[in-house]
């Protein structure tokens, strides 16, 4: 079996030197490090990239986005971002069975608003065993975030096997742009445990759980129902109400290999997700990476996603009226597919310019199994990324 | 839960049994394409675009923050 590993996937050849550089790379570096340091000589690099995300009639989000990372004295690594989201346009706030049946309407009140955020994470490696420290910061008008991580991470029988374990923590401001008043706390304890595993010289897998335990606001601000009765003169109007605690749990799977024949390589993940709210959610998204010479590389992605309603998840406010009910249709059953087209461009100098384009599709038909949400309305939305990353 | 840490371990446990791989071997991994985790500042952006609009989140790391996204 080894025997043929070998042959199928003997050591690479040198394409411009390019190929052996990544093996001299390789050679000492940890499984989680290998890919992000690919680039043999270089200690760091520095990128900039802009988001661009429409959807058909109400948000559009423009989100400039920089980061850097570096490598300093061997065992430091550094890592840090910022982005700016600007958002603009309408957002659904009420759904209401005006009409018969319940529908999101859009209300007069449009959205413009801007989120600040920016990210740190350190990591120190001793030896076999690396510690990092992360902290992130993000502010809205109406929601401030502060969260900070610790990670290790054990690399294991001549690295081919990485542990990797994790705590963070989360706390949030909640506010409101139409509730001066409201400025509620919600705190989240985030713990993780990965593995990360080297099967062939062309492939790799990760598996990684993390479970989140959420205390605190949830209830949507902008989020109401409106409910008329076949029985009653005056309707129903009631705000988003939600329980005060989240638990979830995700379990990430990931997946890649190389086809050296082909100069190609398989992008696998695979996410499973549930709460304590009764959602229950798969994610998969496949892309092949082709490279087209030297320079140039396509990569064709296909994402999909699909969930469970949560239990008190309502399109109308049921008599007798519950403690606890939201319309908001995230927590509806439906499910999306996003496919993606990403063209890469590598100069000679090791700059790389890529832009990707996608498109979203959610709707109630797209469950898997069926079951969707009558009330959800159809999403569909288009995004753009250009980015631009250099090493030095 | 623990059955889902199990399985993330069985996963990659299971993979034990694979070929050894030799340090040497190594260098198709060092790709950029295989990484597992994507670029870090347009991965974020991406991730944050859909769990606006999903309920399902996380999974890759821990201490990411929260955002009012509607």
């Amino acid at each position: 079996m080894a025997a043929t590993e070998d042959r199928e996937a003997p050591a690479p050849r040198a394409r411009g030197g390019a190929l052996a550089a990544l093996t001299q790379a390789a050679l000492a570096l940890p499984i989680l490090a290998i890919a992000a340091r690919a680039g043999a000589a270089q200690v760091g690099e520095v990128g900039i990239a802009v988001l661009g995300y429409k959807e058909r009639g109400l948000i559009k989000v423009t989100e400039p986005v920089i980061w850097a990372n570096a490598q300093i004295a061997e065992v430091w690594e550094v890592q840090a971002s910022a982005a700016i989201d600007i958002i603009t346009g309408a957002s659904p706030q009420l759904v209401t069975n005006l009409s018969g049946k319940p529908v999101q309407a859009v209300t007069g009140a449009s959205i413009n608003d801007r989120r600040n955020t920016g990210d740190l994470h350190v990591t120190r490696h001793f030896g076999d065993f690396a510690l990092s420290g992360s902290y992130t910061e993000s502010n809205e008008e109406d929601y401030h975030s502060r969260a900070y991580g610790v990670e290790g991470r054990w690399d294991l029988d001549h690295k081919l096997t990485t542990i990797a374990a994790g705590y963070g923590r989360s706390n949030d401001r909640v506010g409101s742009s139409i509730d001066q008043t409201l400025n509620a706390p919600r705190h989240t304890d985030e713990y993780m445990l990965g593995v990360t595993r080297i099967l062939t010289p062309l492939s790799l897998v990760q598996s990684t759980v993390a479970i989140a335990r959420g205390r605190g606001w949830y209830n949507d601000p902008y989020k109401l129902t409106l409910t008329f009765y076949p029985d009653q003169i005056l309707p129903i109007l009631l705000a988003d109400r939600r329980p005060d605690h989240r638990d979830t749990l995700s379990w990430l799977t990931r997946y890649r290999r190389h086809f050296p024949g082909a100069n190609a390589t398989l992008q696998a993940d695979y996410r499973y997700y549930r709460d304590d709210w009764g959602i229950r959610a798969h994610t998969l998204e496949v892309a092949w990476q082709q490279d087209l010479g030297d320079r140039w590389s396509v990569r064709p992605a296909l994402r999909y996603y699909t969930q469970s309603a949560a239990d008190f998840y309502s399109p109308t406010i049921p008599r007798p009226q519950p403690e606890i009910v939201s319309s908001d249709q995230r927590l509806a059953a439906f499910g999306g597919l996003s496919p993606s087209l990403r063209l890469t461009y590598r100069f000679a100098g090791g700059t790389v310019i890529e832009g990707t384009a996608g498109y979203v599709h959610d709707a109630r038909s797209l469950r898997f199994g069926g079951g969707g949400s009558e009330a959800y309305t159809t999403l569909r939305a288009v995004f753009g990324l250009v980015s631009v990353s250099r090493p030095f | 839960m623990i059955r889902a840490i199990a399985g993330a371990v069985l996963v990659a446990g299971a993979c034990c049994a694979c070929t050894p791989v030799a340090p040497y071997q190594r260098g198709y991994l060092a790709r950029p394409d295989m990484a597992l985790a994507p670029d870090t500042g347009t991965a974020k952006a991406l991730e944050k675009t859909y769990s606006a609009k999903e309920a399902a989140s996380g999974g890759a790391s821990v201490g990411g923050g929260g955002c009012g996204c509607n």
